[in-house]
């Protein structure tokens, strides 16, 4: 501010001075033009006097008001001085002037003599005749106006800046005064910005300022209401937006998490909506059947059909669908397809697409399936025996009478058949009543060397012709403390198996082996062997080897199941090793702490 | 005298049968799998073929159906020994001619009769003819 009033000042008297230096160079130009004009109408006599007299020069000095006035000269054609007349302190300047008639009146600027002064002069000249001819010229000089402050000029300075030096502040507080609403605003608005409240504006007594304060004032309100109105909007939209969010979330989440692939299709017949399941059974990403039709992203010819609808008016009934399908990575699925029509919500006849829900029915499909196989072969296997003993004792009523050669092999035929009926019924019931969680082992302190020698010699009896038996088991071992009746069907049927898989001549061998904590019985053989796919399958309930050679033989894909949850309800293990072509090797392996742990139970 | 061929893995099966197809007067002859049974059958020309179904090597389902594919002049009746009941279990065999199905347990009455009758009734027909 400070700095602003200086500047204003100094302006002020930068213009008034440069004002006043024009003014008085302007007169000495004119004045000088005038007089020299004046002179130069004179004849040299009367202005160059005789010796010891003043000439006209004096007089014109004498009546010189301007106080600019430097010098007068009268000189000769060539340049000489003939008189002169000058101010104090000032030399007349030498200055050639041109001897032609078209430049003998003019006027120039002529540096003073003196070289490191910066006074100029305007000098004006004109030429000097005496009775028609030239005889030389007259010279005046003023000097020329440049910046100085004369003392004789401080009070008119003063008295112009006074006022300068008063008004500056005045107009500065009145300006304030002005702005201060502005300023306010201006506050209001940052305030406004920052979402911060408005605060009212005191007005200034009425202006033309007022008016508009007050509109933008107005304006400021209503902004600020309708600001408020946005802001409570935008809350509920943000908030409505997030409950949407959250049960759009909610709803997606539930079907994502729905177990089974669920496809909208639309009644152009394009996907609307599908969860990720849909990628595990089709082998499709979601992203990339959204909006495409059945054709577009599936090729499987059966499931085509299922997933295209035609007229969206025909069949409006829900149905189902299972195929069988191979997908990418070559494993084979049961998918059951269930399509339900999609009503719209209160116009039963208007159908909006249908929901398809793909199920994953493998595990019961090869459940279904095996169960199928075991009914099969269990007729079968029940079937077998029940002829022979149905043949034979048929036979014994027609023929039987008179050969006694006969009759005996026919009763030892119906014996043999009538166990082999047992054991499978047993079997049968065992593992039925093990599903159904009813068997209890009956555990009673067991010779194992007996035990083994007992099975193994019932089993092996009437087969050496096939395979050769080897048994291995050392006289003296522990007594275990298991269910005879349960261990004996697990060790029936690791014999039994080896036998069936055996080669011609192969050796069957039965070892059993102590240590200090646990005992071990293995059954070996040098059979077919079982395929490393197979080996983990033997364990499962009805699994039956596709290998041909194991297909050969009559099975129900019970007997390796049985025994291994006989063995474990003995808190043991059973486990298989084998080389395809070369044999297979079952160990069971008993802990002999936790028999005898059963046997602390138990007393 | 005619002859009869029977395909079955269980040895006392074929034992019974033998004996008292034989004591009937039947040529009998007998093996253990469909295998073998299909590699015989060229050259016994038998009248009738018994066959169980599950058998190793060649099942009684696949001897059949062999049969049918590859033996066009076949006349020889083809008796099915089967431990199934269900329809859908005889299905495989509707394309082939010719082929009866003997439930288990099988009387041996039942199935002499049977024998007997079709060939009084082969007779009937030769001899009209």
């Amino acid at each position: 501010m400070i700095i602003a009033t200086l500047l204003v000042m100094v302006a002020t008297v930068y213009i008034l001075f440069d004002y006043q230096r024009g003014n008085r160079e302007d007169l000495a130009r004119a004045q000088g033009l005038e007089l020299v004009r004046l002179l130069g109408g004179m004849s040299w006599p009367e202005l160059v006097p005789q010796t010891g007299t003043k000439g006209l020069l004096a007089v014109l000095q004498q009546g010189q008001s301007n106080p600019d006035f430097a010098y007068g000269a009268v000189v000769d054609i060539g340049g000489a001085v003939a008189t002169e007349v000058t101010r104090s302190g000032v030399i007349v300047p030498p200055g050639d002037i041109v001897n032609e008639p078209t430049s003998w009146l003019g006027q120039r600027v002529l540096p003073a003599n003196d070289a490191d002064s910066r006074v100029e002069f305007i000098e004006s000249y004109a030429p000097v005749f005496d009775a028609g001819v030239h005889k030389g010229f007259v010279r005046l000089g003023y000097l020329r106006p440049g910046f100085g402050i004369s003392y004789s000029e401080m009070p008119f300075l003063a008295s112009v800046m006074l006022p300068i030096f008063l008004l500056v502040p005045f107009f500065y507080f009145m300006l304030r005064r002005e702005i201060k609403p502005l300023k306010e605003i201006s506050e209001r608005f940052e305030n406004l910005a920052e979402q911060g409240g408005l605060t009212q504006i005191e007005m200034p007594p009425s202006q033309a300022l007022n008016d508009f304060m007050e509109q933008v004032s107005g304006y400021i309100d209503a902004t600020q209401t309708k600001l408020e109105v946005l802001n409570q909007e935008h809350e509920d939209l943000t908030m409505s937006s997030k409950l949407l969010t959250y049960k759009n979330n909610r709803v997606d989440a539930i079907l994502q998490n729905f177990p089974d692939a669920i496809l909208v299709i639309d009644e152009a017949g394009e996907v609307s909506y599908a969860n990720t399941k849909i990628e595990r059974l089709l082998g499709v990403e979601v992203n990339t059947i959204i909006g495409k039709k059945t054709r577009e992203w599936c090729d499987d010819p059966q499931i085509i059909p299922l997933l295209t609808f035609g007229d969206v008016k025909s069949n409006l009934q829900a149905n189902q669908d299972t195929v069988q399908t191979r997908l990418d990575d070559n494993s084979e699925k049961s998918l059951q397809f269930s399509v339900y029509p999609l009503f719209m919500p209160n116009n039963e006849s208007k159908i909006l697409g249908r929901l398809v829900v793909i199920r994953d029915v493998s595990e019961s499909h090869l459940m279904r399936q095996r169960q199928t196989e075991f009914i099969s072969h269990i007729s079968h296997e029940l079937k077998t025996p029940l002829n022979v003993l149905s043949m034979y004792s048929e036979s014994l009523l027609t023929e039987g009478s008179d050969n006694e050669e006969y009759r005996i092999e026919a009763v030892n035929v119906i014996h043999d058949e009538v166990e082999r009926l047992s054991t499978l019924i047993n079997n049968l019931l065992a593992i039925n009543q093990y599903e159904l969680g009813g068997v209890v082992a009956q555990r009673k302190h067991v010779r194992m060397h007996e035990f083994l020698e007992d099975a193994f010699t019932n089993i092996s009896k009437g087969k050496q012709e096939c395979c050769e038996f080897e048994l291995d088991i050392p006289r003296e071992m522990s007594m275990v403390y298991i269910d005879k009746d349960l261990f004996r069907i697990a060790v029936n049927n690791l014999l039994t198996n080896a036998i069936k898989y055996s080669k011609p001549g192969g050796k069957i061998s039965m070892s059993a082996s102590e240590t200090e904590d646990s005992i071990e019985i293995a059954v070996s053989d040098e059979g077919y062997g079982i395929a490393e796919n197979d080996q983990k399958q033997i364990f499962n309930k009805f699994f039956r080897s596709t290998d041909d050679n194991i297909r050969q033989q009559t099975g129900h894909g019970l007997g390796l199941s049985l025994a291994r949850q006989i063995v474990q309800m003995h808190h043991g293990d059973l486990t298989c090793s084998s080389e395809l072509g070369k044999g297979s090797r079952f160990v069971i392996r008993l802990e002999k702490i936790s028999t005898q742990i059963m046997d602390a139970v138990a007393s | 005298m005619k002859k009869i061929f029977i395909a079955d893995d269980e040895p006392h099966v074929l034992r019974v049968l033998k004996l008292s197809l034989e004591k009937e007067g039947y040529a009998v002859e007998t093996c253990a799998n469909g295998k073998e049974a299909l590699n015989r059958l060229e050259q016994e020309h038998p009248d009738i073929l018994i066959t169980d179904i599950q058998m190793p090597l060649m099942t009684g389902e696949e001897l059949c159906k062999h049969i049918n594919a590859h033996m066009p002049e076949r006349k020889f009746l083809i008796f099915v020994l089967t431990s199934r009941t269900e329809i859908e279990h005889r299905e495989w065999s509707r394309d082939i001619e010719n082929l009866k199905f003997l439930e288990k347990p099988v009387s041996i009455r039942n199935l002499l009769d049977k024998i007997e009758g079709y060939f009084a009734q082969a007779t009937d027909s030769s001899k009209v003819s």
